[in-house]
Formats: C-alpha cells, sequence, structure tokens
C-alpha cells in the first residue's frame, strides 16, 4: 500500500512522557528537600512517578497515546491545540478572579498581579510572532 | 463535511484500519471523516482523492 503519511503518527516515543513526569516528579522532590518539606517532595515523586507509570503502561485508547504521544496524527494536534486553548482559557479566568478576590480583601493582588500580565504578554507575543511568520 | 470516503472504501474492499495505516494516520481519524465529524486537512484531503483516484472536489462536497 502506498505510505502517504500525512500526520505524525507514530512519531513521538511513548517513554517521553512518562520519563517527563518522572523527571518533574524529581524537580519537585528537589524543591521540597531545598524547602525543607521532603514529605511533600516525596509525596509529588510518587505522584507524578503513579501517573508515568499509568501513561506509560496503559492501553492502545486513543486519547491515551495521544497523551503519551505515540499515536498523533493531524486530528490529534489539532483537538491538542483546542485543549491546550482551553487549558490555557481556564487558567487566565482563574488568575483574574483570583486577582480580583485579592484587591477585594485589600491586598496588592500578589502574585496574580504578575502571572496575569505575564499571560497577556505572551498572547500578545504569540499572535505578534505567529502572524509575522504567517 | 460531506464525503465520498466510506463509499469509495468500501467499494475497495477496506477497512478503516487499513485506509489509516495508508495514510498515516489513526483509524479514528478516518471514522471521524467518514461520519464528517472531522475536516481533513488539504494535505489529508489530496492524499485520500490521489489514494482512491478521484479529485479532492469529488471527494469532498462542501455545499452538503
Amino acid at each position: 500500500m502506498t505510505g502517504v503519511n500525512c500526520g505524525w503518527r507514530g512519531s513521538g516515543s511513548r517513554w517521553l512522557m512518562p520519563a517527563g513526569c518522572v523527571l518533574l516528579g524529581c524537580v519537585v522532590l528537589l524543591a521540597g528537600w531545598l524547602g525543607g518539606q521532603l514529605v511533600t517532595g516525596l509525596i509529588g515523586l510518587v505522584v507524578m512517578a503513579a501517573f508515568g507509570l499509568f501513561i506509560a503502561l496503559a492501553g492502545r485508547s486513543e486519547t491515551i497515546r495521544g497523551l503519551r504521544g505515540d499515536g498523533r496524527d493531524e486530528r490529534f494536534a489539532q483537538i491538542d491545540l483546542r485543549a491546550t486553548a482551553a487549558t490555557g482559557m481556564v487558567l487566565i479566568v482563574a488568575v483574574i478572579v483570583a486577582f480580583l478576590v485579592e484587591i477585594a480583601r485589600g491586598h496588592d493582588g500578589s502574585p496574580y498581579t504578575w502571572l496575569g500580565a505575564l499571560a497577556g504578554i505572551a498572547y500578545a507575543a504569540a499572535v505578534a510572532f505567529l502572524r509575522w511568520r504567517g | 463535511m460531506k464525503n465520498l470516503v466510506r463509499a469509495l472504501r468500501i467499494e475497495k474492499g477496506l477497512a478503516q484500519g487499513e485506509l489509516a495505516e495508508a495514510m498515516g494516520v489513526s483509524r479514528q481519524t478516518v471514522n471521524s471523516i467518514e461520519n464528517e465529524r472531522y475536516t481533513p486537512s488539504l494535505p489529508l484531503a489530496l492524499a485520500l482523492a490521489r489514494y482512491f483516484g478521484v479529485t479532492v472536489e469529488e471527494m469532498f462536497d462542501d455545499r452538503g
């Protein structure tokens, strides 16, 4: 059969995401250790490693393979893009609401002030860059 | 978008998985195209049309 390869199917390693989870867990452990919260760091490592293991060993459903990175094609790339945008929207709304609550409580709004500013700048920069790139 | 993917695939005696393999996409993507839930990219539409020996206009109908 003619293989035309219109997607990225199989291009990603199934171990990349689980390895990333374990690596992030190790960073959490290191941060906890540095901050004198070793138990919190250990819990973080265990949770991240468990999630990584689950992703690595879970079945062959499209969602799992997509999350893992070894079953992505153009449709899943579109799903990933929309999911990322939705996640960003939720985070931005949460930051704005938290900022308003902090202001209403008479605080200075930290750290939500700079988080909101960072989100706004990142969005504007991304729009400018993507428009320039065509 | 309305299309003839399912009809042409069945005419050729292919399973969704076989067509997906040939196109380098997942079986779910082929299923979504056939059920008009996903509109393929231009490269994939061209590849599908070429694979079945028809034009893109014959395969996809955006007026439906």
